[in-house]
């Protein structure tokens, strides 16, 4: 029975390593039929796909195009197997607010990071591409965020990454939020000239970032 | 005295023959040198010049003038090809460069194809080709850069780029069939460019990098596509410069395979490097767009020793340029290459 259950869930991660949205899809309904938990389902199956794509990328093995069809089979099985999570009240989810800066619009990076994060159990809210410094800040505040999560992929918009960070100071909650940047054009360099907590260079990173960040502040 | 006009400095060494010391360019298009610190003194600004022939063709030479690169270049963005296959474009400000707010299609198995001799006629095209026009009868001895933006990223800013990039693995025939449109369309306006002018066509393909898509599919888009706009380019005898964004490893093997006349990289290549393993390349680049923005005119005189004597074949500017960088260090740079303080 328990065997079944083990098979069933590495099936479902193989699914997402195998960009098989129609397979996630039929394993996430066996799921409910076997009356398994859908919450392990979810983080032995569609979770650790994830992470092995996330491996896969960082060893060049899978790029993002590979990637993105991974997180496809993901979010499928995730569509299935999320009304029969049962809810815990007690827990409270990180959250993070993520956007590209104003001045780009180019939003791939950022939205692996935002899958990657998802995936790992941060709630993410996405301000899109193209946003104006102040409204990071405004949103964060609104949604008592965790961290503020900033992405670019050209050096002409970098500044509006510091300007962030000024305002936060201007206001005097510079503390209450992580700030973490990434992107083309950034580097650990960069993220300590202009005071970020952290830089990563690439999605995976960016979970192993994210959970660094808010234990220290937890 | 200069033995060669910048014009033939730049069509020498792009054709592999000697010269007596590397150009220093800007292509344009997305390396452009448009800074507000050049705007400010002509008066020739943006984003009114992104819609105005005169205006652009004076911008363009105000650039020349106050920068010292060795080559007059338009447009001053990306967005020219994509808002005339139906991307809206938001054409920006003063500092602010144009970009695109929505792709006109939402997959590659929506895209309409149009008549490309139609659409020729819309958006900028007459402007682009118009100041180049202007430009290079006004110059003969400096080379007039056009630039495009090349088949993947012109394909992925009229495809919502997410979709696109999964279509490339998921629906090869119909992404094949849509970059196939999109180079069709690139070389007939490169060709408008070049039949009104135009010195050299550089094409910039962010979109198109070994980090983004891998060496699988590199080669099956990237390479064959640009390839296919090059030989359409060359058909017209003008030379071709191609920039690759990015780190190259994963690609780096491919690259003799680019059958352009020089090829520019990000300032995280070792050209020098790049250089010995594949001697058939001719190299170009790679300064620092951060350092021309942030550094002393010290550094940027360094590191442009440095390209020199890594003998970097034609000096540029690494990626995008910010438009707040420094006149200050642009100037240095482009006086470091032309006083060649490296023998």
């Amino acid at each position: 029975m328990s065997d079944n259950k083990e098979i069933l869930f590495k099936k479902l991660a193989d699914s997402v390593v195998d960009m098989d949205e129609e397979e996630a899809v039929a394993i996430s309904k066996e799921v409910i039929v076997q009356k398994y938990d859908a919450f392990e389902a979810i983080d032995k199956g569609l979770s650790a796909g994830m992470e092995k794509a996330g491996e896969l990328f960082e060893e060049e093995e899978y790029f993002i195009p590979e990637l993105l069809m991974c997180s496809d089979a993901m979010y499928a099985g995730l569509d299935i197997l999320k009304p029969h999570i049962k809810i815990d009240k007690n827990e409270v989810k990180l959250k993070v607010v993520i956007g590209v800066v104003e001045g780009d619009t180019h939003d791939i990076g950022k939205n692996l990071v935002k899958i990657m994060l998802e995936t790992s159990g941060f709630d993410v809210i996405d301000l899109g591409r193209d946003v104006p410094p102040s409204i990071f800040v405004e949103r964060a505040k609104e949604e008592n965020a965790n961290i503020i999560a900033l992405s670019t992929l050209m050096t002409t918009t970098m500044d509006n990454m510091a300007e962030v960070i000024r305002i936060l100071d201007k206001q005097n909650i510079r503390e209450k939020f992580k700030i973490m940047i990434g992107g083309g054009p950034i580097s650990q360099g960069f993220a300590d000239k202009i005071g970020a907590d952290g830089y990563s260079v690439n999605a995976a990173e960016a979970v192993r970032l994210a959970r660094k960040l808010v234990t220290v502040q937890l | 005295m200069d033995i060669f006009t910048q014009k033939e400095r730049l069509l020498r060494v792009l054709n592999k023959e000697k010269v007596d010391r590397p150009p220093i360019i800007c292509p344009g298009g997305m390396m452009n040198a448009a800074i507000v610190g050049v705007m400010n003194k002509t008066g020739h600004t943006l984003p009114e010049a992104h819609k105005d022939d005169k205006l652009m063709s004076l911008l363009s030479k105000d650039v020349h003038t106050h920068t010292g690169f060795e080559n007059l270049g338009i447009p001053f963005c990306m967005t020219v090809e994509a808002e005339v296959l139906g991307s809206k474009v938001d054409f920006g400000t003063l500092a602010c460069e144009p970009k695109i707010i929505t792709e006109v299609f939402s997959s590659v198995s929506n895209v309409e194809f149009k008549n490309i001799s139609k659409i020729l006629k819309k958006g900028r095209v007459d402007t682009i080709i118009q100041a180049g026009y202007y430009l290079s009868k006004q110059n003969e001895d400096v080379p007039v850069i056009g630039s495009l933006t090349g088949p993947i990223s012109t394909a992925a800013s009229m495809v919502d780029p997410m979709t696109f990039l999964k279509e490339l693995r998921k629906n090869k025939e119909g992404s094949h069939k849509v970059i196939d449109y999109v180079t069709d369309f690139l070389i007939e306006y490169a060709k408008l460019m070049i039949d009104n002018g135009v010195t050299v066509i550089s094409i910039a393909d962010p979109t198109a990098t070994g980090e983004i898509l891998g060496p699988k599919m590199f080669e099956e888009y990237a390479v064959r596509y640009l390839n296919k706009l090059i030989d359409g380019i060359h058909s017209s005898n003008v030379p071709v410069i191609v920039h690759i964004c990015g780190k190259l490893n994963a690609v780096k093997n491919l690259l003799p395979n680019i059958k352009c006349n020089a090829i520019s990289t990000d300032s995280l290549v070792n050209l020098r490097i790049l250089k010995e393993e594949y001697p058939s390349l001719t190299t170009m680049g790679n300064l620092s767009t951060y350092l021309l923005e942030f550094g002393t005119t010290e550094k940027v005189a360094s590191q442009t020793e440095k390209l020199l004597r890594d003998g970097i074949n034609i000096i540029s500017p690494a990626c995008g340029l910010s438009t707040s960088s420094s006149l200050d260090n642009i100037y240095t740079f482009t006086k470091t290459v032309r006083e060649g303080s490296v023998k």
